[in-house]
């Protein structure tokens, strides 16, 4: 009974900033403060959201624009997780390697968008280029970094109890740099995130980044703003399932 | 001048309503002004918990902590506290985390400066003055821990298993400096730790502490002679006494 | 070279020769693998093997990267130009953000009650990805230097920002406990305790912020302006100059370099307690 009124006032102090920043904003539109045109209001995004744009386009573009990150991600962090593991466990193949990458790093991803079109066109490849671009440097670094500062001790340990070659690199290496390839992996998914927007933004027929191009066209800020909440929430979305779901239970060990 | 604490049918309880899981059940323990106590038990019978009420950190469930007759409200610069882990700012130099108390008492710069030197003096630390903690070895910053706890001269010092990271050598130093330093600036002392021989060293009454719930088991007055003889035979004797009071 | 018959010097000279080895600095390694790269680059170009116009050789490069110092690209806006105003949008938009943003989670992150009203806002504000808001800034503000700087500092501020909040609730109870003991006051335990408690963790958000100011000064320096080194690079792609882009993205490399090493050695200085700056950043 106690522990349920608490939790009832918990929820309504964390919803009180939300309410608190809605009701300012609708105020400040439907008393003329803004312009509307401009600066449209919550109830005016809702009005688009609902009736503006079948549920079904909206998944739609959802969907791509999903797809399109996963497919990057997968590529460039994949690639990124396998270097860096080899680069870790091979030391001089780490050393080698690491020349380039550290010449490329400070690169932004959007950087790369010029080459990227006369490499491969308008078309898919570019924006997948883009977004692997977005996981590849963090996952790589963060997975190098975890796996040059495992404990020897560790190694030590295994080692005594006979565990050799690539049984030690899996079953010893690698789980003890996973808390630092989680960081890499949720830093790398924000970035592929980012740079989906900016490819979807500068050229796209589809997905979310072409709703917000397609609003300013046609100059309605209102559906600008539902777009920009739709790839928030999205971004928000796929962060806590990566974060919470897949890495909090894997790692329970490490993040408690 | 040191304070009498007295603590009256104290109970903690951290949240759980099964009564093997008080931290503390029903704890009354007087303390004389100046006396030193020691306190014994296994881990988690609630040494670290009574010293932090008393310290002001926590309030007890029920019961009371009075210090010098008045409840021991919130911590404060008259209850000097050594942590079981040194707890020393990382971001302070050793003479700084000594200093940091005097200086937010506003004691002037000169005065607390060489106050601060005095203490580096007495836990024999000169030429450290200037490194951070983790440029420290464990005894190291448990000695400056010491030190800063009593850089603010307090009636009170509440020292949790002070000297449990400290080489065999250095702990006899230390617990000659401490009974040195109880002497000259009478305060009451209360010691936590896990060595019954230390315990027996250096107090004039050694508690015994039981867990699962933290009880009160027994109390054994000391009254032999300082410096005390290790190898005596009252010594020993009282050895067994509290070492069948804990099992 | 020795000869095999003189047993006692040959094992001097191997050893020798091992300790050498031992002695390679990393960097070597990593410059060593470039340079090859380069050279088998120059080499593919000179034999046709890849095209020399979308894949301008290091050669060429090099006279790229000479001509653009000397006379600038588009014609008539010098390469100091791109740099300065990269670098000033850069810092203008960091450090309003950071003045912002570290007063103002430290504040938070001090006030639980507080923290939790606003910690929905908080997250969602920060997944909100900042080139989104770019068309919308362009609507509100135009397309000038106000929206540059601001979405710079936008994307910025919710990283700093929280840094600093959860840097504020990082700090050990213990520290807080000890301070109380040592008879502070609310007011001293803030300013000696929380404060310098929370800077190691701000210091990671700041870097953390610091690449996402590189991501967005690209975007919007891609649009209505010749002068940045994002628009150089998209300004070169509008006259198929590949090369033109490639030397443009090394610039920016060197700018990233440099601002990223200059905050290292700013934590360095004001954080020397601070035993090992990676671990902080986990
Ligand atoms: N903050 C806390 N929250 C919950 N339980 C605690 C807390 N502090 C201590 N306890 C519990 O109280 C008991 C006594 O702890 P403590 O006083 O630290 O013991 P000691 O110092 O004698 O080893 C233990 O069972 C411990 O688990
Ligand atoms: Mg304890």
């Amino acid at each position: 009974m106690k522990q349920q009124r608490a939790f009832q006032r918990n929820l309504l102090v964390s919803w009180s900033g939300v309410i608190v920043v809605l009701v300012l904003w609708q105020l400040a539109n439907t008393l003329r403060l803004v312009n509307p045109s401009v600066f449209p209001g919550p109830l005016q995004i809702l009005d688009t959201a609902l009736n503006r744009f079948p549920a079904a386009d909206v998944l739609d573009h959802a969907r791509i624009s999903v797809q399109r990150v996963l497919f990057g991600f997968l590529i460039g962090g994949g690639l990124g997780m396998v270097t860096g593991i080899l680069a870790g466990w091979y030391r001089l193949f780490g050393k080698l390697i690491w020349g380039p990458i550290e010449i490329l790093r400070p690169v932004p991803p959007l950087a790369w968008i010029p080459i990227a079109l006369m490499w491969f066109g308008l078309g898919e490849q570019s924006k997948v280029f883009i977004i692997s671009l977005g996981a590849f440097f963090p996952v790589v670094t963060n997975t190098y970094k975890g796996m040059i500062s495992v404990d020897p001790m560790l190694f030590r340990a295994a080692q005594s109890i006979g565990l050799r070659g690539p049984r030690l690199l899996a079953k010893i290496a690698v789980p003890a740099a996973l808390p630092d390839i989680a960081v890499g992996i949720r830093v790398g998914w924000s970035l592929s995130f980012g740079s989906l927007v900016a490819a979807e933004v500068l050229a796209a027929n589809r997905g979310l980044g072409y709703m917000i191009m397609y609003g300013r066209e046609v100059g309605e800020v209102e559906v600008i703003v539902y777009g920009i909440l739709l790839i928030g929430l999205l971004n928000l979305i796929t962060d806590y399932l990566i974060f919470n779901l897949l890495f909090r239970r894997q790692l329970r060990w490490y993040f408690g | 001048m040191g304070k009498a604490i007295a603590i009256e049918h104290v109970t903690k309880r951290f949240n759980d309503e099964d009564e093997r899981a008080l931290a503390l059940k029903d704890v009354t323990l007087h303390i004389a002004a100046n006396e030193f106590v020691s306190i014994v038990g296994r881990s988690g019978c609630g040494k670290t918990t009574l010293l932090n009420m008393i310290a002001g950190f926590l309030q007890p469930s029920s019961g009371q902590v009075l210090i010098g007759g008045e409840p021991a409200g919130s911590p404060g610069p008259d209850r000097g506290m050594v942590f079981q882990h040194a707890a020393l700012f990382p971001w302070l130099t050793a003479i700084q985390n000594i200093e940091f108390g005097p200086r937010n008492q506003g004691v002037p710069r000169k005065q607390r400066r060489a106050q601060a030197q005095d203490l580096i003096e007495l836990v024999r630390l000169g030429g450290f003055e200037r490194k951070y903690p983790r440029e420290l070895s464990g005894g190291m910053q448990q000695r400056v821990a010491i030190a800063r706890a009593l850089a603010n001269d307090p009636d009170i010092l509440l020292m949790d298993e002070p000297f449990g990271a400290l080489d065999e050598l250095t702990r006899s130093e230390m617990q000659l400096e401490l009974l040195r330093i109880w002497e000259a600036r009478k305060k009451t002392v209360i010691f936590v730790t896990h060595s019954i021989m230390e315990a027996l060293y250096l107090s004039d009454r050694v508690v015994v502490f039981s867990p699962h719930p933290g009880r009160l088991r027994a109390e054994i007055t000391v009254t032999l002679p300082r410096p005390r003889q290790r190898s005596s035979h009252e010594f020993m004797a009282l050895y067994e006494e509290i070492h069948r009071a804990i099992f | 070279m020795p000869s095999s018959s003189d047993a006692t010097p040959r094992r001097a000279w191997i050893r020798r020769l091992r300790r050498t080895r031992l002695t390679i600095p990393d960097w070597a390694y990593g410059l060593l693998t470039v340079l090859v790269l380069l050279w088998l680059w120059e080499y593919a170009v000179d034999h046709a093997w890849i095209n020399a116009y979308r894949f301008p050789p290091p050669s060429k490069l090099a006279r790229t990267f000479e001509a653009l110092l000397e006379r600038g690209f588009p014609r008539g806006v010098t390469t100091d130009t791109h740099f300065k105003a990269t670098l000033w949008r850069i810092l203008k938009g960091y450090s309003v953000a950071a003045v912002c943003a570290i007063p103002l989670g430290l504040f938070v992150g001090a006030t639980p009650l507080l923290e939790r009203a606003v910690a929905p806002i908080i997250t969602f504000a920060r997944s909100v990805a900042t080139l989104s808001l770019l068309p919308l800034a362009v609507a509100w503000f135009g397309v000038g230097e106000f929206t540059r700087v601001f979405l710079i500092a936008y994307g910025c501020f919710w990283i700093i920002l929280t840094s600093a909040i959860n840097a504020v609730q990082g700090v050990s109870k213990q520290y807080v406990f000890a301070a109380q003991s040592l008879g502070a006051s609310r007011r001293q335990i803030f300013m000696q305790v929380m404060l310098p408690g929370s800077l190691p963790r701000i210091f990671a958000g700041l870097r953390v912020a610091l690449g996402m100011a590189f991501l967005v000064i690209i975007a919007v320096e891609m649009i209505g302006t010749i002068e940045g080194l994002g628009a150089l690079i998209m300004e070169a792609r509008n006259f198929y100059r590949t090369d033109v882009t490639m030397v443009g993205m090394i610039f920016i490399a060197i700018i990233g370099f440099v601002l990223a090493r200059t905050l290292a050695w700013l934590e360095r200085i004001l954080l020397p307690w601070v035993t090992d700056l990676e671990e902080v950043q986990r």
